[in-house]
């Protein structure tokens, strides 16, 4: 017994000094890196992005945060990587953003939101803010259009009769609702004379309605038709059933949904004509559901799409922060690239994905976001997200 | 004859105590051999390390004439010796018979290789039947059980083996009558078939009756042998001690005697197996109760303290009314149950916790628990009942039976309790310890205390009480006076 | 008669020599590392304090052999009624108030339950949890704000210090050990849990001991939601949703048996918590990713548990 605790005791000391000894070669700059999911397919898109290849372009070192869920889990998260002396933040995790970016202002580290924005009222609190990066991601109005452009796809196909999945429009996620009005908009707009949604036909007040309702009403758009709704992530029998039911309703011609498309309706619309469209990311899973015919239109982030945000990240760090005439930080829009065929996935996917030459590698990040670069420049490098647009940078 | 099984020059040491020191034992076939000696010995230590539960510091040990070195109990059982433990050696949550199969339920695969459980519990029916245990089903779950039944299941798992020989430790005081007729029978027929057995009891009457020669140790030594025909009490009784017991072993007097007042009175109590009974035990008394094991005393006691489901009748104290146990012990009753290791010690508490716990409200000063009240609190009871211990921090799981019960005893003496219910009082206790309880016992009858002993050692019940109340099928049928106790008279009674 | 032997004394102070020896393998780390250990110390008293103060106050439940596992789910609720409260009278004191009244509350139903059906309290946590985590999604709901109840963080920032929370814990374990250790309650609850049988023969009432575990209990749940509140004012969901286990953990880390009775101590609780924040910081200073991280701080519980446990393996002994 007493030999057995010596050896267990010198195991666990050896473990911890063999732990440490690549540790003590490290020198480079330290970023941690907060996150919601670890293990979706998106997220390990994401951190491969940044571990194996920006790590070893730019001699970094990223810590990650355990999955986040709520606001303290956030403040340990950036007081642990405070104490690992990070000199910034990347932040995938908006539980409670202001907190993360009084704290990393306060504990005088750098800050960054990565795929997502701040809300105009946050922006105008922050803006000034020495250590606040910025934020590069999908805008609202972005999320709008991706809705919109998504039912505008099937529309000009011919398609009348739609099915929607709502995903968090009932807990009032400003991203699903902005990305299901665009949908009710573009039906409003293709619906012939008089056609509305709910008696009104302004983007606005569809906006404002969903939020007030916290659901999407079925009926007629003018000449089109909202056949079936589910929204919510419930996740029980009673969920999945009308899930099933709605992936069965007579007549469907194509369900469009604000997310999770493959993951919530996947298997029920498996072998049947009815198509399926989502918003999501380039990651294996959909390219797989992509070439099997489940899925038909994809709207997806692209891992590489974290890029930008870290040079302007990094530049600050090495004392550059990019800022506008009046001082302030990015707040800048960023889309998705769309996928209608599994050829046109693949072609993305592979660039997006690519461990030598991803979309954003370090030579397109140095050669149009170099240290000093203006917020113009910037601004005009991160406009020019769409696939084509970066293909002809690369050139 | 050569000895099946020899030991020689055997010590084994536990830290600083020394628990057996050169011990020779030889044991023959065909011989039912007894080991007494009071509590710490080192009986249990002999056996266990002759069974293989642990393994002896120095000496050698020959089975049939070859090193004896089995790696555990089970090991040594399958090589011919079996044990059947003191403490539970059943495991409450599963069924009888996989209890008897524990470690061996690949017997029974089947071609699905699933257990069979109809094989099983065919094959633990034949266990059972061979010990004549056909009360007791196979697939019933062990904890419903009383502690009589899980040990008959103990002995079966044993018996199935066959074992040459066979230890049985104290296990006795948990059986019945009926019980140890049974275990007795069993003992006979492996000495017809020429095993062996070797029997360790504190009950003296019991080994001169069953064992063939008797074998006594004290503090690790082999002290003495009797073989049947030199058996006699004060030379074994002197042996185990080391000195003549002084004073006397029960009380001294042959009156009944008692005060006037009436401390506790029981009227016309009914429950399942209690049938309208009622008592009073006044001031001064020792009242006792005796029966055959199933006949309901033991739930008669535990009635009086308030811990037992009743359909009818009433239990006060000087007139005042209670019906559960903190009702009983804020009103001076003490209860010392015979399950003692279950329901009167906290195993994993402290000799200093389990003392204390039944007299807080002695130890506090303005409503706190000082230590040093505490302590001293405690170590009255440790050196008014001679309790043997290292310190007061010790768990009661590594003390002696003996220690144990001063223990229980302890709690209630500090707490002040007027009526004391003992039940079972000196079960697995050794004759020094017993006569020291018996002595305790009478200075509390003397000190105005009313006792209740319920007992089945007809022996105990006629050297200890005033008056003696026979139960049989949950009734009292007879009351003996003191001075008026015959043992044939008493059985008579109870049958 | 003898006193315990500095080994017999040993498995009441390993939690303790193994907080050291954490502390100590933190400051070696953190000087490896170049990390800021100062900062550290502040992030782990920040990361352990609310384990910590309702691990003590839950060290009375386990005590008596028990079990709840709705700790996470009634800090949840008592820390969004808390917010709301304050968002409505916008005083503090009241959101104090509320938290601690609400989580007594709550202490009380689970007791009253256990103790009218003659439940072990385990049970009747277990319907408790599911009832609070959904309470917990109306209350957001009702809230019509997204997803997230929110103080605004000016109005608490004053009270998010370290001096205050340490103050706060301080005084809880302060009441906890008196009441534990200097009154008969402590004594009749681990009693309890060693062996219930032979307290109820003891005349211990074993039902006014489980309320009055629960309502101690809850205190420190209250405190916790307070301190929750201070510390990240955007409430969600997901609030002190895994401060059931983290619980259980500090308790085990901090050397009392998960079964209670009488070897069970109330600084387990804190020791236990402290022991789990340093650790966590060292496995953060080290940087191994969660998975590594995770199967070591699971491979050093181990073998907290196994030495702990070491001197209960029984010793068989002369008889």
């Amino acid at each position: 017994m007493k030999n057995l605790k010596r050896i267990l005791c010198l195991a666990l000391c050896l473990m911890l000094t063999l732990a440490c000894l690549p540790a003590m070669a490290a020198g480079s700059v330290k970023i941690g890196v907060l996150v919601a999911d670890a293990t979706g397919a998106e997220a390990l898109a994401f951190r491969a992005y940044y571990e194996k290849y920006i790590a070893k372009a730019y001699d970094v070192e990223f810590i990650y945060s355990e999955e986040l869920k709520t606001a303290d889990g956030e403040k340990d998260a950036i007081d642990n990587f405070i104490v690992n002396n990070c000199k910034a933040v990347i932040s995938f995790s908006s539980v409670d953003r202001p907190a993360q970016i009084e704290q990393c202002e306060t504990a005088g580290i750098y800050y960054a939101v990565a795929t997502g924005t701040l809300t105009d009222e946050e922006y105008e609190d922050f803006k000034n803010y020495e250590h606040y990066v910025g934020a590069i991601g999908p805008s609202l109005n972005t999320e709008f259009q991706v809705g919109y452009n998504m039912a505008a796809y099937y529309i000009d196909q011919g398609m009348t009769k739609f099915g929607m999945f709502g995903g968090a429009v009932p807990y009032r996620t400003d991203m699903h609702i902005y990305r299901a009005a665009g949908m009710l908009c573009a039906m409003v707009d293709k619906g012939g004379e008089g056609a509305a949604y709910q008696g009104v036909n302004k983007p606005d007040d569809i906006i404002g309605m969903i939020y007030g309702t916290g659901t999407i009403e079925t009926g007629k758009i003018g000449n089109l038709e909202l056949l079936a709704y589910v929204g919510g992530y419930d996740f029980d029998d009673a969920w999945f059933g009308k899930l099933a039911q709605m992936a069965g309703t007579e007549g469907i011609e194509a369900i469009l949904t604000v997310g999770s498309g493959v993951d919530v309706l996947g298997s029920f619309v498996a072998g049947s004509s009815v198509k399926l469209a989502t918003v999501d990311s380039f990651t294996p899973a959909m390219g797989e559901a992509m070439n099997s015919g489940i899925i038909d239109y994809v709207a997806g982030k692209f891992a590489t799409s974290i890029g930008p945000i870290f040079i302007a990240t990094l530049n600050a760090v090495n004392g550059q922060p990019i800022r506008n005439e009046e001082g302030c930080a990015l707040a800048l829009d960023q889309g998705y690239w769309v996928a209608t065929n599994a050829e046109q996935f693949a072609q993305y996917y592979a660039v997006d994905s690519s461990e030598e030459n991803p979309a954003y590698s370090k030579d397109i990040l140095d050669a149009y976001a170099p240290a000093g670069v203006s917020y113009e420049d910037f601004a005009a490098f991160v406009a020019q997200y769409s696939f084509e647009e970066i293909t002809a940078l690369k050139k | 004859m050569e000895p099946v099984l020899s030991v020689r020059g055997m010590d084994k040491t536990f830290g600083a105590t020394i628990a057996l020191r050169q011990v020779d034992i030889d044991v023959y076939p065909g011989e039912i051999r007894g080991l007494i000696g009071e509590n710490g010995s080192g009986k249990s230590t002999l056996t266990s390390i002759i069974a293989g539960i642990q393994k002896a510091d120095a000496g050698e040990v020959t089975f049939h004439g070859k090193p004896w070195q089995p790696a555990s109990m089970i090991d040594a059982l399958e090589h011919g010796i079996g044990m059947i433990v003191q403490e539970t050696g059943t495991i409450p949550g599963i069924t009888v018979a996989e209890n008897l199969f524990l470690g061996e339920t690949s017997r029974f695969h089947n071609k699905l290789g699933l257990v069979s459980r109809k094989a099983m519990e065919q094959e633990a029916r034949k266990a059972l039947d061979v010990i004549h245990a056909d009360h007791i089903r196979p697939d019933i779950v062990t904890a419903m059980l009383d502690l009589q039944e899980r040990k008959l299941v103990e002995v079966a798992k044993v018996m199935v083996k066959k074992p040459e020989i066979l230890v049985v430790d104290e296990t006795t005081t948990a059986l019945s009558q009926k019980g140890r007729e049974l275990l007795y029978q069993l003992m006979n027929n492996l000495k017809k078939e020429g095993r062996a057995v070797i029997f360790i009891s504190h009950d003296l009457d019991e080994i001169k009756q069953v064992c063939d020669t008797l074998t006594v140790l004290r503090d690790g030594k082999i002290i003495t042998h009797f073989s049947k025909e030199n058996y006699d009490d004060d030379a074994i009784k002197a042996s185990m001690i080391g000195r003549e017991m002084q004073g006397d072993y029960y009380r001294a007097d042959n009156e009944p005697t008692w005060q006037e007042k009436v401390l506790l009175k029981a009227e016309h109590l009914t429950g399942s197996d209690l049938k309208d009974i009622s008592l009073e035990i006044r001031a001064g008394e020792i009242l006792g109760i005796g029966g055959l094991s199933e006949c309901g005393m033991h739930t008669l006691g535990k009635a009086l303290f308030g811990s037992a489901m009743l359909t009818g009748g009433t239990v006060t104290v000087e007139g005042k009314h209670y019906s559960d146990p903190q009702m009983a012990t804020r009103l001076g009753v003490g209860y010392v149950s015979k399950e003692r290791d279950t329901e009167s010690l906290c195993q994993q508490a402290s000799i200093r916790d389990n003392i204390a716990i039944g007299g807080l409200q002695h130890i506090q000063k303005k409503k706190l628990i000082l230590k040093k009240r505490e302590t001293a609190y405690v170590q009255k009871q440790v050196d008014v009942l001679s309790i043997k211990c290292r310190h007061m921090e010790q768990p009661v799981s590594a003390m002696s039976g003996g220690n144990k019960q001063k223990v229980v005893f302890g709690k209630w003496l500090g707490a002040g309790s007027r009526i004391l219910i003992l039940d079972c009082p000196t079960r697995g206790v050794d004759i020094g310890v017993k006569q020291s309880m018996y002595q305790l016992i009478a200075k509390m009858k003397n000190e105005g205390k009313a006792i209740l002993i319920i007992s089945e050692e007809m022996t105990e019940l006629i050297g200890m009480c005033d008056r003696l109340l026979v139960m049989k099928d949950g009734a009292v049928q007879k009351e003996f006076l003191r001075g008026n106790m015959n043992e044939a008279d008493i059985i008579r009674y109870m049958i | 008669m003898g006193k315990q032997t500095w080994k017999e004394r040993i498995p009441a102070f390993a939690s303790i020599l193994g907080l050291m020896v954490l502390i100590a393998a933190y400051y070696i780390v953190g000087a490896i590392r170049d990390a800021n250990v100062a900062y550290g110390l502040k992030a782990i008293v920040n990361q352990s304090v609310v384990v910590a103060l309702v691990a003590t106050g839950a060290v009375f439940i386990y005590t008596l052999g028990s079990f709840d596992i709705s700790l996470g789910a009634a800090t949840g609720v008592s820390a969004l009624l808390g917010a709301m409260a304050y968002n409505a009278t916008g005083n503090l004191l009241v959101m104090f108030l509320v938290c601690v009244g609400v989580a007594v509350v709550l202490g009380f139903i689970n007791s009253s339950l256990a103790s009218i059906f003659n439940l072990p309290i385990f049970v009747t946590t277990v319907a408790m949890m599911s009832v609070l985590s959904a309470f917990m999604l109306i209350l957001i709901g009702w809230n019509g704000a997204g997803d997230t109840i929110k103080v605004k963080a000016r109005d608490v920032r004053p009270l998010d210090n370290i001096p205050f929370k340490v103050a706060i814990l301080a005084a809880y374990i302060a009441l906890c050990w008196f009441v534990f250790t200097l009154l008969p309650t402590g004594r009749e609850a681990k009693f309890t849990g060693g062996n219930p049988v032979c307290a109820r023969l003891s005349g211990i009432n074993e039902k006014k001991l489980g309320i009055i575990a629960s309502l101690i209990s809850a205190v420190g749940i209250g405190l916790g939601a307070f301190v929750t509140i201070i510390y990240a004012p955007t409430l969600t969901k997901d609030t002190a949703s895994s401060i059931g286990m983290d619980v259980i953990i500090a308790i085990v880390f901090g050397g009392m048996p998960v079964s209670g009775g009488p070897r069970s101590r109330i600084l387990s609780a804190v020791v236990g918590a402290f022991s789990m924040g340093f650790m966590t910081q060292i496995m953060s200073m080290l940087n191994l990713g969660s998975g590594y991280g995770q199967m070591i701080k699971a491979a050093i519980f181990l073998l907290v548990v196994f030495i702990a446990l070491g001197s209960q393996r029984g010793k068989l002994l002369t008889r």
